[in-house]
């Protein structure tokens, strides 16, 4: 597939199913959001042409991604939602918009999919009878009664670190402290948890992989998919058999209609929990620090009053980071969209970051402004029936982590090259190196 | 003012809740439980707010 930024060069891949109403003759807008190049490039290099289609074209049809897994003969191209206001919109029909045709921009084999995607890629009634299981694991209150168990995996990580001076900021801090949340909730034993941290990695940087040939690329991700399900299997049975208080445990116990769910049922909502929980908070988090060494004057406002501003500072760092960059909708039926026709069975893409720099919303989306207040960022959604289960317990995660990281560790900050991800799912940071004053010295 | 809600279409979002927790809380089983069907019209503003974040209208104002 070439590049395909020109409209004259944009000839669909395969011949267009010619029933597609008009799908294939469709034409492309000049604007690059297919490309390796432009996921390859900066966030900041991606809002110029973000900013140019919110401000003259919001709802533009694209080619194809370029370095898909596998080539899709139905996908002859997506539309582009760049717009705050839209965004939330197509979050909101979600009777239009459908999540069950999968919810990624990339095409991934439905095998991958259907192993890892769980109730995410779902629509009602189902999605919600299996989010019902689920949500009161999550709720304000509940975050409430865990919130010492949070408060000290933070403290634990930062113990690990503080003595070192020097340590890469991904390995040792963003990547543990979701892993120990989100592992703690669903009673993940300790031994198990990096191997599944690093599984879940794996499913977000996987357009990183040397060599870029999807063949391969698949090889690892379903070698990795195999090992993942050992765990999981096992994790699974042990709850069967001895069931507690964790998320695990109220998958297999549950009854969705009088009925039992399946192990593979329990396994791909073991797996998006796993990469819901672990890849999002992860991305913020580095994000974060990266931002608190970048802004020093903001970091300076912040520290003058810690426990008075750090949560409108989260707010701004989750805005800041926009984790999950992209969510994909696929058109039930014709329908309009900001002006636009959009017929039955057409990818919708919706770009998050794109979002969270509309100059309608935010003044100045550009500054770090960790006062930011209101601060309406769609990180966790644009408040549809699939708004981040997870919100509140990203929420004190953050808090937790930048109170015990910044009182502790005051100097911290970024020494070195950070080194980002290129894929179009997550904001990912691969590495991001630190140094600080040893802790006591 | 009294609230209506439809339990069929209730997703347990929770974003009444985060905009009115006195009012709105999901319960131990995820279900929407509304601590107050009648509140004060003193608390309007608020609850309007709540009730338009409903993603699936299982939400209403009742005059």
């Amino acid at each position: 597939m070439d590049t395909v930024v020109e409209p004259a060069a944009a000839a669909p891949a395969t011949p267009a199913t010619p029933e597609a109403s008009g799908r294939a003759e469709r034409p492309y807008d000049p604007a690059d959001l297919s490309s390796l190049a432009f996921w390859s490039s900066t966030a900041a290099e991606r809002e110029r042409t973000f900013a140019e289609l919110r401000a003259a074209r919001p709802i533009s049809w694209h080619p194809p991604v370029e370095g898909r897994l596998i080539d899709d003969p139905n996908d002859q191209g997506f539309w582009a939602v760049v717009r705050h206001a839209d965004l939330v919109e197509v979050t909101r029909r979600h009777d239009d918009f459908l999540s069950g045709e999968g919810i990624v921009f990339d095409s991934v084999p439905k095998e991958l999919l259907d192993a890892a995607q769980g109730f995410i890629a779902m629509d009602p009634p189902d999605h919600t009878k299996i989010r019902r299981l689920l949500v009161s694991a999550f709720t304000p209150k509940q975050m409430a009664r865990i919130e010492d168990r949070i408060e000290a995996n933070a403290r634990r990580i930062v113990d690990d670190i503080a003595a070192k001076g020097e340590v890469d900021f991904v390995r040792e801090v963003a990547m543990l402290v979701p892993m120990h949340n989100i592992f703690d909730m669903m009673d993940v034993p300790e031994h198990h948890r990096l191997t599944l941290a690093e599984t879940s990695e794996l499913i977000a940087t996987y357009r990183d992989l040397p060599g870029g040939d999807p063949d391969e690329t698949i090889a690892v991700l379903f070698e990795s998919l195999t090992r993942f399900q050992v765990i999981a299997g096992e994790i699974i049975a042990e709850r069967r058999a001895h069931p507690g208080d964790d998320l695990v445990s109220a998958l297999v116990q549950a009854e969705i209609d009088g009925e039992r769910l399946t192990d593979a049922d329990i396994s791909s909502f073991f797996a998006l929990l796993m990469v819901a929980g672990n890849d999002t908070t992860r991305q913020s988090t580095a994000h974060g620090m990266k931002a608190l060494t970048d802004f020093p004057e903001q970091r300076a406002w912040l520290m003058e009053d810690l426990a008075g501003r750090l949560a409108p500072a989260v707010e701004e760092i989750v805005r800041w980071a926009t984790p999950i960059m992209t969510f994909r909708r696929t058109a039930a039926r014709d329908c309009e969209l900001g002006g636009q026709r959009i017929t039955a069975g057409d990818k919708v893409i919706m770009f998050y970051a794109s979002a969270n720099w509309d100059t309608d919303v935010f003044e100045h989306p550009e500054r770090l402004d960790l006062g930011r207040t209101p601060n309406k960022h769609i990180s966790f959604g644009g408040g549809g029936i699939h708004h981040c289960l997870g919100n509140q317990l990203a929420r004190r995660q953050l808090a937790a982590t930048f109170r015990e990281l910044l009182t502790r560790l005051p100097d911290i900050a970024v020494s070195g090259e950070t080194v980002y991800g290129h894929g179009t799912f997550f904001h990912t940071v691969s590495s991001m190196p630190v140094t600080f004053t040893p802790e006591g010295r | 003012m009294r609230l209506t809600f439809d339990a069929s279409r209730c997703c347990s979002s929770g974003m009444c809740e985060s905009f009115a927790p006195d009012v709105f809380e999901i319960g131990d089983d995820g279900a929407l439980e509304i601590h107050d069907p009648n509140p004060p019209d003193s608390e309007r503003a608020r609850i309007q707010v709540a009730v338009a974040a409903c993603p699936t209208g299982a939400l209403a104002i009742e005059e």
